[in-house]
């Protein structure tokens, strides 16, 4: 009964380098993946444009145009290392249709903007667990997105080994 | 015999009810949001999670529809000039809880009716006490492998002062929390 190029539903997965997304990714794939897929998996991951990872640091070195460009190549390394990492759990799963993107900025912005584009009708973010002061002072992607994402919102969290 | 069906493709045949894979955990309260959330959390999950057939080891999975319950504050109700005489507070109490308990059975079945219609196995659980609480103790006992929230899609100064249940839910949740957002919420950005 399926046609080909039937309209999927688009889900996507917001990846890092952290071990929280790959949990997150993991458990999506093990529980919406496994048997008959209803969505077509987007991954995209958000990477820091090099003037924000400089900081405020930035102006005040003076070598900081010769930096630029060595923090610039070294995230674009890092980023294309997560986007590989996450498209090879994604091949182990079976599953082989994945669009893999990286866009710069912040993590909150890109990933709101990417529900848009693709008209997903499912963003999937880790958590980091952070407490309520942490959250607060650092921010929190998956809060953002799930107050501000044009769609469902599925937040995973990796259990905290305490004992 | 017991049979163990894969992929799901089988589903459109007969009338057999099917079984989440894995225990999901949908709030169900008063507001369309959470029944909207009910709908989409069958119309989608089912395809991906869920099974016909026998409950085995792999797939003891479940649908259960919690329902909390405020919890009723006891008060004591003056009546007569100027307080001349107490309303017992137990009657007062009582009639209360019985209407609580009828709106909660009204929900649950109305929600049980929907899982039914889609051919889904759902149990029903109702709690007495703070949502916000009870929903993320009740997901964490029963460790279900996901709870599904509608939210009331309240903007960022209504749900400071208000609070949101979902909101709570998602922060304190030890288990993957899904939320749907209501269509209106959508239609409106």
């Amino acid at each position: 009964m399926a046609a080909s190029g039937s309209e999927k539903q688009v889900m996507i997965v917001a990846i890092d380098d952290s071990e929280h997304s790959t949990y997150a990714l993991n458990w999506t794939l093990d529980h919406f993946f496994a048997i008959n897929p209803i969505f077509n998996l987007v991954l995209v991951h958000a990477r820091p444009s090099a003037t924000s990872a400089i900081g405020p640091v930035g102006p005040l070195y003076a070598g900081a145009n010769d930096i630029l460009p060595v923090v610039d190549s070294d995230l674009r390394n890092t980023a294309a290392r997560v986007a590989e990492t996450a498209k090879q759990l994604c091949l182990t799963k079976s599953v082989n249709d994945v669009t893999v993107e990286v866009v710069e900025g912040d993590p909150r912005n890109v990933l709101c903007d990417a529900v848009e584009k693709y008209h997903a009708s499912l963003l999937v973010v880790g958590s980091h667990g952070y407490g309520a002061i942490k959250r607060a002072v650092l921010g929190s992607v998956s809060d953002y997105c799930a107050h501000h994402a044009h769609c469902t919102v599925m937040i995973v969290k990796k259990p905290k080994t305490k004992h | 015999m017991m049979m163990m069906e894969e992929g799901g493709d089988k589903v459109g045949t007969g009338a057999e009810e099917r079984r989440m894979r894995m225990k999901v955990m949908v709030a169900i309260d008063e507001s369309d949001g959470s029944f909207y959330a009910l709908k989409w959390a069958l119309d989608n999950l089912i395809t991906t999670m869920a099974t016909v057939g026998e409950a085995t080891p792999d797939n003891e999975g479940m649908l259960f529809l919690l329902h909390v319950q405020p919890k009723f504050q006891h008060f004591v109700y003056p009546i007569g000039t100027a307080g001349a005489a107490f309303y017992p507070a137990s009657v007062v109490e009582d009639s209360v809880k019985k209407a609580q308990e009828e709106t909660s059975a009204a929900l649950l079945s109305r929600a049980l009716q929907i899982c039914h219609d889609s051919r889904v196995k759902a149990e029903s659980i109702i709690l007495n006490g703070d949502p916000r609480e009870k929903i993320c103790e009740a997901a964490e006992q029963m460790q279900v492998n996901l709870l599904v929230m509608g939210s009331r899609g309240l903007g960022t100064l209504k749900r400071t002062f208000l609070g949101s249940v979902s909101d709570h839910c998602a922060h304190h949740a030890k288990t993957p929390i899904l939320i749907v957002k209501p269509p209106e919420y959508l239609k409106k950005h």
